[in-house]
């Protein structure tokens, strides 16, 4: 029998795993339909199982030296719930799956699981989230895009647990988030989109883009974001440009849920909407 | 490691001697016999076996028993001889909000988490808080009306 | 004073719905019960040239052809489909055996550690590879049944005819994901066989266990349970479940429960037939249509099933609501190797209508007229002749009811209002108009079915209905209580209901085709007719009526003539739209629907079929995508299989008019499966509208859309170069 663990604070779970490979199981809302079997049969898993979702120092929301830090057990819920989360997170989350799976699902989950469809993964990036990664005698923090190298995978170890998420505490002039689904709720995402800027006098001094759902990873590119804002500053914004040199980074599949056609153009459209107008824009590619 | 799991359900203290990995849903059903929780996919997406834990709407098929050492939990057996299942049970015949039934449970248990958190909530909200538990039959608008009317009846209940 | 009889009562079944008290399939446990799970072909099509089983532990066993007592072929319409695969697979999910024991971990391994070896043979999966094929699935030309219908003369309206249009539509697979999966549970005592089960149909199980054990008819007892959705789902397929799970008991000699997981069952039950449908119609000077000449083709999978019942319906609903005096139709269900193609909630009547429905809409646009006046002067009145030269004896109320339908929908103004619209978002509007044929088509109640319904009063003076048709959420045992009660003219408290069991109630005929209220109804009113002239107070009594085929009606089989339906329901739906130009998503603003049902038996029931119907309607034209590549479906989980939630749908305003039915009870029609047929192509019609395209397809996928607009921009871009 596979045996399971519930550490009683972050110090024993660290310890815990320091010496047996576990399964860390946060919300389980991924996991369990993963090792889902038939009706009534065990969840098939192969390494003993830790519990995480109550341990009380990861599902702290704090900020610390101008830097907001989510607790990896914070579900969705009490992230869209906390006063101190900027309302533009708030979108991002309350899109995901359902009230239920909400209450579930926690944000250290959804990118340790690091599906390239996870719904928290664009913002994250686009906000140039950090880690903090612990193991039982150091704590390190990591930029997102450093840790997740594919789809489902990460760096990391089974040593180490990620116990919270750092965010920059920044506001945004002009935002954007669209995920593209097949219904409103409890759906995953076909394409899902965020755009966070700010501008001075028509000019753009910091923009970020990600794009999750239409490449292994989520696709963000500081240097294309650098070529807006230097296009930006000279007035000569090159939709078509920009368009392209993502397009090269877009790299979409056709599966159950879409089309690589379709996601590769909305992601065309929805920068082109962002940037200019879309309408205006007329995309030539 | 635990293998004896304590929790409350509906009011009632319970020690089982489970697998902590059972699923929550096969506990409910086959070890507490409690059947009016219902199996509608396994993955999470269609809300038949809701229960609230800890006062949290949850989906049992995704909640391995062992995390629920400690917790209370509560089905719709447990809601059965409230008050708040009284008004939602009328206002869900009134409406006209089961058909095939199957659903149903899920359905009122969304309906008394959202009238907890939000006893007067907009047509919208209501869609919202439903949106993860699906119905085949009703096509949902006499389940919204339900709730809008239980929100109604139960003033001051929630 | 006496309520009428529309008005809403207590259903006798919600209170244990919500106490979770209802006993479904998968909450009955009987002692001693052993689980079975299926051993599946992998293959679409193959030879099996061998199965090697692990060796079986003592209480588990495997459960093949070689244990069915009687045939090996589920009694249906053909004889083609076995309960365990003989030497040849013909889909992917083709049950070959069960394995049957107490724990199902050990059966599942057991099931991992089987290995078959196949011989493929080259598998057809597309209906135009019909011609091509040497080595067909059915029959010489792979086609389950080839139809054809004809009505007055088609080359005289080709001859007059001034414009000619012809469109080609086509519509996908819809799963009917009722909440329950399927399943049954089978029970061999002392040679009497009983099977529980979410079940529609309790004869048709019957009848087909009797034949799988070739025993007595009255050594087989069927035995309906709380049964969460069917849609017609759980018409054809239960029968299959309990011959396997029935052989399964008998070996073991204990009883078997056989029930599906959601993943299997959206991948190995039936569902709505896929279509193709092409259109020729003949159109004079005046904008009249003389001729229409059509040609169906459906999916059928890889076995007969109801296809040629279900073609049948699609080829008789061709024309639509209008008056179209010569017609020559071509039908054909063609074999594939996919799941079984088999009943949901219309019939073959949604893929027909939707093609003509938006056939109509393309020709106004293409003689550039208005759709919508064109449509209703074209329209069917009273006294006119169906597709096959049945009279429509009753009025036609569609005038009305599309007038009353843009009445409460602000129709005119939004239409103004949308036009032109150059914004991001686009609004549209659509509006269908449709019937359903009530009961069984053709001959069915007449010559197959021969409905037969009871009463019995017992000396406390309780009457209970005794009929085979189910109570399956859509309200059937309150309206059969309230049609009795106030027959009797007794309260509605004195009636009772229960699910069928074989051994107590007569075959009054299987639960589908809207059937259950028109025609059930009828019997179980004439039955109350009969036991009120006879009423003794304390003293048991019972009534039997069955079914005669109206007088006045006539059908003839072999030539499709005459009366296909005995009596038709009516609909009017407009849906509004709001699409998304950048992502082509869209959003449903609003739903009006007009429906005439004839008398409805109780308005919250109605309301419940209405809109329960609608938004299926509208998961079929907009969302719910089901494609099939190399024999496989794609969307085969609950998260890629996709249908409407709660944020999806807006309220829907639906009211009723009546032109009754006088040979239903009360004047009652059908309606179950009318409420579905509308809303898709009021939908698609709408995304036309907003959008300025043409349509010719659903599900109306954003990804198609996406694709037409940027070949329309190519081609713009061309063009101008």
């Amino acid at each position: 029998m596979v045996i399971t663990y519930r550490p009683k604070s972050l110090m024993e779970a660290l310890e815990a795993i320091e010496f047996i490979d576990y399964t860390v199981f946060a919300g389980g809302t991924d996991l369990m339909v993963k090792r889902k079997q038939l009706a009534g049969l065990l969840p098939s898993f192969d390494k003993p199982v830790m519990f995480i979702s109550d341990l009380a120092e990861l599902k702290q929301v704090t900020i610390k030296d101008g830097f907001l830090y989510i607790g990896a057990a914070c579900t969705f819920a009490d992230i869209i719930e906390n006063s101190l989360i900027p309302e533009i997170y708030k979108e991002v989350f309350m899109q995901i799956a359902s009230p239920a799976i909400r209450n579930s699902a926690t944000i250290g989950g959804n990118i340790c699981n690091s599906s390239p469809a996870a719904d928290s993964l664009p913002l994250l990036y686009a906000l140039d989230a950090a880690l903090v990664i612990e193991n039982s005698c150091r704590r390190a923090e990591l930029p997102i895009s450093d840790f997740i190298t594919g789809p489902g995978r990460n760096i990391l170890n089974s040593s180490e647990l990620v116990t919270a998420v750092k965010l920059p505490i920044q506001s945004f002039e002009k935002t954007c988030y669209k995920k593209v689904s097949s219904r409103r709720s409890n759906a995953l995402s076909k394409i899902s989109f965020v755009a966070l800027a700010n501008i001075e006098n028509d000019v753009y001094k910091d923009i970020r883009i990600a794009f999750g759902s239409v490449a292994p990873t989520v696709i963000r590119s500081l240097d294309i974001e650098e070529d807006i804002i230097t296009m930006s500053s000279q007035h000569a914004l090159d939709i078509n440009q920009i368009a392209r040199d993502y397009a090269t980074l877009i790299k979409p599949i056709d599966d159950q849920r879409s089309t690589a056609f379709y996601r590769k153009e909305v992601c065309n459209r929805l920068l082109a909407d962002f940037l200019g107008n879309y309408a205006a824009a007329s995309l030539q590619l | 490691m635990i293998n004896e799991i304590t929790l409350r359900l509906n009011g009632e203290t319970r020690t089982l001697d489970v697998n902590p990995l059972k699923r929550l849903l096969d506990v409910l059903r086959e070890d507490c016999g409690l059947s009016g929780i219902k199996e509608g996919c396994g993955e999470g997406e269609c809300g038949a076996c809701s229960v609230l834990i800890d006062g949290v709407f949850m989906n049992a098929c995704l909640y391995p028993v062992g995390k629920a050492e400690g917790k209370e939990v509560i089905t719709i057996e447990g809601l059965v001889g409230t008050e708040n299942y009284e008004v939602l049970k009328e206002s869900f015949e009134q409406a006209g909000a089961v058909q095939c039934g199957f659903c149903s449970p899920g359905m009122i248990m969304a309906a008394e988490s959202l009238l907890r958190k939000n006893p007067h909530p907009t047509e919208h909200q209501i869609r919202e808080a439903i949106s993860g538990n699906l119905c085949r039959c009703t096509g949902y608008n006499m389940i919204v009306e339900a709730v809008q009317l239980a929100s109604k009846r139960g003033e001051g209940l929630w | 004073m006496k309520n009428d009889i529309s008005t809403p009562v207590k259903r006798e079944d919600v209170s244990e719905k919500l106490l979770g008290t209802a006993c479904y399939i998968g909450d009955l446990k009987l002692e001693d019960m052993m689980y079975a799970r299926t051993l599946r072909s992998t293959e679409p099509r193959a030879r099996l040239i061998s199965i090697k089983y692990p060796e079986m532990p003592l209480g588990y066993f495997v459960v093949d052809r070689k244990d069915v007592p009687g045939k090996n072929i589920i009694k249906m319409i053909i004889d083609d489909q076995p309960y365990f695969a003989e030497d040849i697979v013909n889909y992917i999910g083709e049950p070959i055996a069960l394995i049957v024991g107490k724990d199902k971990t050990i059966i599942n391994e057991l099931i991992s550690k089987t290995n078959i070896e196949y011989e493929k043979i080259k598998p057809i999966f597309s209906i135009d590879e019909r011609h091509e094929t040497t080595t067909p699935i059915y029959g010489d030309s792979n086609t389950f049944a080839a139809y054809r219908l004809k009505k007055g003369d088609i080359s005289e309206a080709r001859a007059k005819a001034r414009y000619i249009c012809e469109d080609i539509y086509e519509t996908g697979y819809q799963e009917q994901f009722y909440m329950e999966t399927q399943g049954v549970i089978a029970e061999y005592q002392e040679g009497k066989a009983t099977i529980y089960g979410s079940i529609q149909c309790p004869y048709y199980v019957k009848n087909a266990v009797v034949e799988c054990l070739g025993c007595a008819p009255d050594m087989v007892r069927i035995v309906q349970a709380t049964t969460g959705g069917a849609f017609g789902g759980k018409e054809d397929y239960p029968s299959l479940l309990a011959g396997q799970a029935i052989c399964a008991a008998i070996k073991v000699n204990k009883p078997v429960c056989l029930l599906l997981e959601r993943d299997e069952d959206l991948e190995v039950t039936t569902k709505r037939h896929p279509s193709r449908i092409k259109i020729k119609s003949f159109i004079d000077e005046n904008h009249k249509i003389l001729g229409m000449d059509a040609e169906i083709m459906l999916d059928a999978g890889a076995y007969a099933g109801l296809s040629g019942v279900v073609l049948q319906r699609a080829m008789f609903a061709i024309a639509g609501v209008y008056n179209i005096e010569n017609i020559k139709v071509k039908g054909r269900a063609i074999a594939t190797n996919k799941a079984v193609s088999g009943a949901f909630r219309g019939f073959g009547s949604p893929q027909a209508f939707f093609a003509i429905e938006m056939h109509m809409q393309n020709v106004a646009k293409k003689l550039r007229i208005d759709p919508l006046q064109f449509r209703l002067d074209n329209i069917l009145k009273q006294g006119d002749k169906s597709t096959t030269g049945g009279v429509f004896r009753d009025k036609i109320l569609l005038h009305e009811m599309v007038a009353r339908v843009m009445e409460m929908s602000n129709y005119a103004e939004k239409k103004r209002s949308f036009q032109g619209s150059d914004n991001q978002k686009r609004r549209g509007l659509g509006l269908s108009m449709f019937f359903h044929g009530c009961g069984f088509t053709g001959n069915g109640e007449r010559d197959h079915i021969k409905g037969k319904a009871r009463l019995i009063k017992n000396e406390e003076d309780i009457v209970e209905i005794l009929i085979a048709n189910v109570e399956m959420g859509q309200g059937a045992g309150t309206t059969m209580r309230k049609i009795v009660s106030a027959a009797l003219d007794i309260p509605i408290s004195r009636v009772m209901y229960r699910n069928p069991d074989t051994d107590r109630v007569p075959d009054s005929g299987p639960t589908v085709a809207s059937r259950t209220t028109v025609i059930v109804g009828k019997l179980v009113y004439d039955a109350a007719v009969e036991l009120k002239a006879k009423w003794q107070q304390g003293v048991q009594q019972q009534a039997e009526i069955e079914y005669q085929y109206p007088e006045g009606y006539q059908w003839d089989n072999e030539s499709f003539a005459g009366d296909a339906y005995t009596s038709y329901s009516w609909g009017v739906n407009v849906v509004d739209v709001e699409v998304d130009t950048i992502t082509y998503e869209s959003e449903i603003k609003g739903v009006w629907a007009v429906f005439d049902i004839g008398k409805s038996i109780d308005d919250r029931n109605v309301k419940g079929q209405i809109d329960g119907g609608i938004v299926q309607g509208l998961g079929y034209g907009a969302m719910e995508v089901m494609e099939n590549v190399g024999g496989r479906f794609k969307q085969r989980t609950s998260a890629d299989y996709i249908i409407p939630t709660a944020m999806d749908i807006p309220m829907i305003q639906s009211e009723l008019m009546c032109e009754p039915y006088t040979e239903g009870p009360f004047g009652a029609k059908g309606l179950g499966e009318l409420s579905l047929v509308g809303s898709p192509i009021a939908y698609a019609m709408a995304v036309e509208d907003a959008l300025g395209i043409r349509i010719n397809s659903i599900p109306v996928r954003p990804e198609f859309l996406m694709e037409v607009a940027e070949n329309d921009k190519r081609n713009h871009f061309k063009t101008k170069r």
